[in-house]
């Protein structure tokens, strides 16, 4: 009987993976793995999810995924992909239909040159809350924040495209959705003060539906930041 | 007329690349950039290369590459890729003979988490150089070094195959040999006493044309690095 709730330590491992899907790894609140999530259910791509309990990885998952990180997805051939965008390169390659990235060789190397550049702003969506919980001056780091924005900004206006890297939604633009989706609980929204166009582009995403799908409430996020705040992250929270 | 010498700040931009070949951005003597160049030649791809002085960058090459890090491709048609890893996955998919990524969705995602995994054992590299230039105690980087190429030489136990993606080269092979190939630079030669597996890597790599096309002596790497770590790097050493 599938099921939502976390695998901790000490629960029995999962059989095979049925022959018809696949299985992610996942943990509800994770960034990283809503990406995979996002591109599985953009791509229409049958699968099973179960949750892990972070804090107490049960072994059965360490044996399988040795870095014990999610996402991890396993195939029915027992094969075991992690790391979020590797999991979503495999997924692109692997399912033809409902392409996210794009065919040519370059188009796909500029995709990963801003992958590459955004994983550089994730940082500041953990330092500067966790600065400003130790009553620390953040202004520096949400200035730095603030022109990392505005180039993505920059890069929206030039394209005039609605995203990042034409009029539907790319790959990209799921890689780098889930910390805009949590950025009011972050207390980071004023950092898209000044820039219109990205701020447009995640209204349409929200409007996207495998990030209706795959999306949390503001509120859900506050009480499962709050959580982990205070040293017992709620995996299961409104479970 | 073309030479080795790199081009610093003042120097005049190179015109457009010809349109028969690429155009690599590089230093002789960096390992990263090394990586593009066994990829080239393994592939037999026509390449230029115009070495930057990477203390005093051209402004004419950060507009081309704003993060001004070689190695970077330039096409014909003006199109700059950059990060050593994504030029190589663009030159691999650019030019289908030789290939060095596998056919399969998997092939590629376990030479990818590969990859990351080295990722995490570069920085120990320059830890240990350090410490023993500063007269520090090294043995603890050299533990954790030495842990990480057990680690190395069990998945070429566990493979039973000369190299790491099978009997022969592959993408991962290329992307973790400049770092081999400085092991003595680095002071970390020891580090490989008990990995057999993984010495007669090394030795199999040297054997490999590509390899043999890039690599500089030991006496070389020593030279350049002791001018980069004294602060003042000689790009054009042995020039």
């Amino acid at each position: 009987m599938p099921t939502e709730k976390c695998f901790a330590k000490g629960s029995s491992a999962p059989g095979p993976v049925p022959k018809d899907r696949l299985r992610l790894y996942s943990m509800r609140f994770c960034p990283f793995a809503q990406r995979t999530r996002l591109v599985l259910n953009s791509k229409g791509i049958k699968y099973d999810t179960i949750n892990i309990h972070l804090k107490e990885k049960p072994d059965w998952f360490l044996e399988k995924n040795p870095l014990g990180l999610v996402p991890a997805l396993e195939t029915p051939a027992g094969e075991i992909i992690y790391e979020s965008p590797i999991t979503c390169e495999y997924l692109d390659e692997a399912y033809p239909e409902k392409k996210l990235l794009p065919s040519s060789p370059f188009g796909k190397a500029q995709q990963r040159m801003m992958l590459e550049h955004f994983s550089k702003t994730i940082p500041y969506f953990y330092k500067i809350p966790a600065a400003r919980r130790n009553g620390e001056d953040v202004s520096g780091q949400e200035a730095e924040l603030k022109e990392k924005f505005a180039k993505l900004n920059e890069h929206l206006e030039k394209k005039k495209t609605k995203f990042f890297e034409g009029d539907t939604v790319t790959m990209i633009d799921y890689m780098m959705w889930p910390f805009f989706e949590r950025i009011e609980v972050l207390e980071l929204k004023h950092c898209l003060d000044h820039t219109p166009e990205l701020k447009k582009w995640a209204e349409l995403m929200l409007e996207d539906p495998a990030v209706k799908n795959t999306m949390f409430s503001g509120e859900t996020y506050k009480a499962f930041y709050q959580s982990v705040a205070e040293g017992k992250p709620d995996y299961d929270l409104e479970l | 007329m073309s030479t080795e010498k790199c081009l610093a700040e003042g120097s005049p931009a190179p015109g457009p690349v010809p349109q028969d070949r690429l155009r690599l951005y590089s230093m002789r003597f960096c390992p990263f950039a090394q990586r593009t160049r066994l990829v080239l030649h393994a592939k037999g791809i026509k390449f230029d290369t115009i070495n930057i002085h990477l203390k005093q960058k051209p402004g004419w090459f950060l507009e081309k590459n704003p993060d001004g890090l070689v190695p970077v491709i330039e096409t014909p048609a003006g199109e700059v890729v950059c990060e050593s890893h994504i030029t190589s996955e663009y030159l691999d998919e650019v030019y289908p003979e030789k290939k060095l990524l596998p056919a399969t969705p998997f092939g590629r995602a376990e030479q990818k988490m590969l990859l990351e995994h080295f990722s995490k054992i570069i920085p120990n590299f320059f830890k240990i150089s350090s410490a023993k230039r500063k007269g520090d105690d090294a043995s603890g980087f050299e533990a954790e070094l030495k842990e990480k190429f057990t680690k190395l030489n069990e998945r070429l136990v566990k493979r039973k195959t000369s190299f790491f993606g099978g009997d022969t080269i592959t993408l991962i092979d290329y992307m973790m040999w400049p770092f081999f190939e400085r092991l003595e630079m680095f002071g970390a030669q020891r580090c490989l006493d008990h990995t057999p597996e993984l010495k007669k890597w090394t030795e199999r790599m040297l054997e490999d044309p590509a390899v043999k096309a890039t690599i500089h002596s030991t006496d070389h790497h020593k030279a350049f690095f002791k001018s980069y770590q004294d602060g003042e790097p000689d790009y054009d050493y042995g020039l």
